[in-house]
């Protein structure tokens, strides 16, 4: 067969070609060039080293920096260097406080990865480097690094910290440019920015050998700049931030949230007690690990974003507000007189005051805090629809604020009772606790500021964010990286206005309960709030308010754990930030 | 029919097989060893291999003994079922950035590579009745394939694509399909590969011209085939222009490593002085210092050859090369003795996929052609990379029991 033969010579051809190509280039190779590659092979001249990118810093609004890079003197070692890791144990143990086990486990999990630098011990003092120094010569494998360490001006819960990569992280970024040593962001701030902080890496390519000759290897020169990461400008103002660390109780868990109306932005953020995240930046010890976790007043809780606690009487405003948009009630309506208490099926549902308010409207009622008239007026709701007004005003939904780990609040529903107790009664009770903030309604701090920053900027609710700005080769403002456009509250203008009324006079009026946050010259619109709760004999205290100038410029939420009354507990400290602000900070 | 295996089987191809397989154990074993101080730490790649070379043999004794019937009805089922675990695939978790691996307990698989072996036996059968137009060969030789190609080009997996195409040609060339036709049909890639350069791609056109002149092709087909070409040697510029900086980026790095220093570069540069250190006698069994570099995590799959070529030398690799000459080279003795048109295209098609993936794999080693994820037939770490190669040889020692002698 004349193809047949034919095909056959195409496939020898085409085989010895291939053969020919592979035999010649592997004797290029190993013959050819073998002593050139031996060389290259022996003394490692090709390297490829990195150069980190810094991390960005985080400021506040007045450029003071809350997070800063430090230098850091680090212990690495090489592990194809080790010649007898016994010793090398036995030597850095003899001069750090590391356990032989950490080494030894070190040395085995780089056992396939020889080449790597491998962190032995962080942020050692310049004594104890001097110390090491003079025997490093006998361990080849040891070598100091210049590296930074993260450090924190102020004590906060909104920063976050950074540590060393973990492995799932590691999953995630590596295709980022992370290695396995590479710091990264863990919690707050400096997580969920992570990406405009840390920058690129950039890396330099070194091919020379011991005389300085170049090995020719790469043609163009290959090496690369870092990008250093972007820093952070929030709109947190230290000065205010300090002052209320000064003045909030001692003794007393709890939380602040200080923001603009108009913009969202958040102006101060704290949760008590502190805690001083810089234990993190080098390996924490169990000793104050236990002491940190183990605390009762739980220190590492961020308030802010991870407490929901019942609203008490700050959520009087929601109920009232269903209540007009609903058309149960209007302005002038009245409702039952209060004697102290409403009898509702066989139980009796106290007011605050036993004395009694007798018959009020809505913005009596608000001022003089008066329970019986919501009691009264919950007699009308639908649970489910109150469920989705509550939800609307963003009080159940996470509100979006720019930090991880944000927790939602709640609001229950028919079905929720139905899982829960096998049938939904619709008893009046149940509505009449869940219509002055008790029961099983919880929202977080900074829920019910943005809620009253909405009251404030006329029913337009903006997400909450510490973001301001990141600059550095470019700058990136926080409405470009998220949608902060506003929404609007389910609640007509007419009735925002009945509300701020209502607001005003709980502060200003006679017989206010909120008397307290008053300050001279300004206009404060707010409401006391003392929740009971099943953690502790006393009530929560809050105090939600705003307080505007020809505009709205504050909003303030003031929770205090198990404290005592709103009124006289919160209210104060409102009032004093207020102050502060009015003193201090407008116009400047 | 009964045909008895001592006499015609042949164990020429056999001994050759075995004797790549266990080079690779050996390999295999060289590739996870990593030493620390004086001692020597295996990780547990190559005991695994070892099972696999065993289910391998089991394969093997039951392709031959299963009658060719049985196998021939089997072949559509098996591209039914080959279809759906592509499919699946593309739902699994990404490795190295393509859904290429099927999980099933502890065990990867590729489905990939059932795909050739079947897409194989398919075609040949398709394509071999006699009395068939070029036409009609053609056509069902793309039904065979488009399917399974176009599903892995999803993963996405680009050696293996080219592999496909590649064992496709070889079939239809063995199938009788004219090569200038095949000429005719691949002709377009100069438009692209001269895309740079008009005077090139103007010398190539011509030269094709006159091929087509000599094997008498209507001049009709002669002016289509230049216009398009043409037209595709205009266009792929348009094309290279629309593409985002980080394709073009993706696409140069594939073609020259270099331009990735981190990456593949990396990968390339350490292979060659892995190879290049380890010149005429090697460093000896286990006792690589470079194969420990950053490239690490490939170095018992894709670039096992590194491997060999530092610890066993020029003579060891060479070996290796030559070993392999050898089995292909007797692969092409089976393909013209072997008495059935369906056999050898079938054969054919084996031939050239294992060529293909060993002349990419060792070339990629070497230098010489981008960095796939191609693996050494027989020799790189992988369960069923190893269980279908071996399956394709059984298939072949299968067919050429049935010798025209």
């Amino acid at each position: 067969m004349k193809l047949q033969s034919k095909l056959v010579i195409i496939y020898r051809v085409l085989l010895g070609a291939i053969f020919l190509l592979l035999s010649v280039t592997l004797f290029y190779l190993q013959i050819a060039k073998g002593e050139h590659y031996k060389e290259i092979a022996e003394r490692n001249y090709v390297r490829i080293r990195r150069i980190e990118a810094a991390r960005g810093v985080i400021y506040d609004e007045k450029l003071n920096p809350i997070a800063e890079n430090n230098p850091s003197i680090n212990l690495y070692f090489r592990p194809h260097l080790i010649k007898n890791k016994d010793d090398m144990a036995d030597f850095v143990t003899s001069y750090l406080p590391i356990s032989r086990e950490s080494i030894m486990k070190s040395i085995y999990d780089y056992r396939f990865l020889r080449f790597n630098e491998v962190l032995l011990y962080e942020n050692i003092t310049y004594e104890q480097m001097a110390v090491i120094s003079e025997k490093l010569n006998y361990f080849p494998e040891l070598f100091f690094k210049v590296e930074t360490l993260r450090s924190y001006t102020i004590n906060n819960h909104f920063t976050g910290y950074v540590g060393r990569i973990n492995s799932d992280e590691y999953a995630i970024y590596k295709d980022n440019g992370y290695k396995i040593n590479s710091l990264i962001g863990k919690a707050g701030i400096e997580k969920y920015y992570e990406r405009i902080l840390s920058g690129k890496a950039g890396y330099e390519v070194i091919q020379v050998d011991a005389h300085g000759r170049s090995l020719n290897i790469f043609k163009e020169n290959l090496s690369k700049e870092p990008e250093n990461g972007l820093h952070l400008v929030l709109n947190i103002n230290l000065d205010l931030q300090k002052y209320i660390n000064k003045i909030f109780p001692q003794n007393i868990a709890g939380a602040i949230v200080v923001m603009n109306p108009r913009t969202g932005g958040v102006l101060a953020y704290s949760s008590f007690p502190e805690y001083d995240q810089n234990i993190f930046a080098s390996p924490i010890s169990t000793e104050d690990w236990v002491n940190l976790r183990d605390n009762p007043k739980k220190p590492m809780l961020d308030r802010v974003i991870n407490g929901s606690y019942p609203p008490g009487s700050t959520f009087k405003t929601v109920t009232g507000s269903f209540g007009l948009e609903k058309g149960y009630i209007n302005s002038e309506t009245l409702l039952a007189s209060c004697i102290g208490g409403l009898k509702i099926g066989n139980r009796f549902f106290k007011c605050w005051t036993s004395v009694g308010h007798g018959r009020t409207n809505f913005v009596t009622a608000l001022k003089i805090s008066c329970d019986m008239f919501f009691y009264d007026l919950s007699k009308y709701f639908k649970i489910d629809e109150f469920a989705a007004f509550v939800e609307k005003n963003h009080l159940v939904e996470k509100t979006g604020i720019d930090l991880p780990y944000e927790k939602k609040g709640f609001f229950p529903t028919t079905e929720w009772y139905t899982k829960r107790l096998g049938k939904y009664y619709g008893s009046h009770g149940i509505k009449a606790n869940l219509s002055i903030g008790q029961g099983e309604v919880l929202v977080t701090p900074v829920q019910l500021c943005a809620y009253f920053s909405a009251l404030a900027n006329d029913g337009v609710w903006k997400k909450p964010h510490l973001l301001k700005k990141a600059i550095g080769d470019k700058t990136l403002f926080y409405e470009e990286l998220e949608n902060n456009e506003g929404v609007r509250l389910p609640v007509s203008i007419d009735h925002i206005k009945l509300l701020q009324d209502g607001l005003w006079q709980a502060v200003n009026g006679a017989g206010s309960t909120g008397g307290a946050a008053r300050v001279p010259g300004v206009n404060v619109y707010g409401k006391t709030g003392s929740a009971e709760n099943a953690h502790g004999t006393s009530t929560h205290a809050w105090f939600a308010c705003y307080a505007k100038w020809e505009e709205p410029e504050l909003a303030v939420v003031v929770f205090l754990e198990n404290a005592g009354h709103g009124g006289s507990m919160a209210a104060p400290i409102a009032g004093k930030i207020i102050s502060y602000y009015n003193k201090h900070m407008r116009d400047k | 029919m009964k045909i008895s295996f001592d006499r015609n089987f042949d164990w020429h191809l056999f001994s050759l097989w075995a004797i790549l397989v266990i080079f690779g154990i050996f390999a295999i074993i060289t590739a996870s060893a990593a030493k620390i101080g004086n001692d020597i730490v295996l990780k547990n790649y190559y005991w695994k291999q070892i099972i696999w070379f065993f289910i391998s043999v089991i394969v093997f004794y039951l392709v031959l003994k299963i009658p060719l019937t049985v196998i021939d009805m089997l072949i559509f089922p098996l591209y039914i079922f080959t279809v759906i675990l592509l499919i699946i695939v593309l739902f699994m978790p990404a490795v190295n950035n393509a859904h290429s691996w099927l999980f099933l307990g502890g065990v990867r698989f590729q489905p990939s590579e059932l795909a050739k072996m079947v897409m194989i036996l398919l075609v040949s059968k398709l394509i071999s009745k006699d009395h068939i137009s070029e036409l009609k060969m053609l056509y069902k030789a793309l039904i065979g394939v488009i399917i399974p190609v176009t599903l892995i080009l999803l993963e996405p997996d680009f050696g293996t694509t080219i592999i496909f195409w590649g064992s496709l040609v070889f079939m239809l060339m063995q199938a009788g399909f004219p090569l200038c036709y095949l000429v005719l049909l691949i002709s377009p890639i100069i438009g692209v590969v001269f895309s740079f350069n008009w005077i090139l791609f103007v010398i190539a056109s011509l030269i094709l011209i006159y091929y087509y002149y000599r094997e008498r092709l209507s001049w009709v087909l002669i002016v289509f085939s230049s216009v398009l070409n043409t037209f595709v040697f205009f266009l792929t510029p348009v094309m290279w222009n629309s593409l985002k900086s980080y394709q073009q980026n993706r696409i140069i790095t594939f073609f020259n490593p270099m331009h990735d220093p981190l990456g593949a570069g990396y990968q390339v540069i350490q292979a060659k002085i892995a190879i290049g250190s380890g010149q005429v006698f090697g460093k000896g069994f286990l006792q690589g210092s470079q194969k420990n570099m950053n490239f690490l995590p490939e170095h018992h799959t894709d670039f096992i050859f590194s491997v060999i070529g530092e610890e066993f030398g020029f003579i060891g690799a060479f070996l290796l090369l030559f070993v392999f000459y050898l089995f292909f080279n007797r692969i092409i003795y089976l393909i013209k003795v072997v008495s059935k048109k369906e056999y050898k295209i079938a054969i054919a098609g084996i031939f050239s996929y294992l060529l293909l993936q060993t002349f990419i794999n060792i070339g990629m080693n070497l230098g010489v052609l981008p960095t796939t994820g191609v693996p050494l037939p027989f020799i790189s770490y992988g369960g069923s990379n190893l269980l279908i190669n071996s399956f394709a040889v059984a298939m072949v020692l299968k067919y050429s029991v049935y010798k025209e002698l």
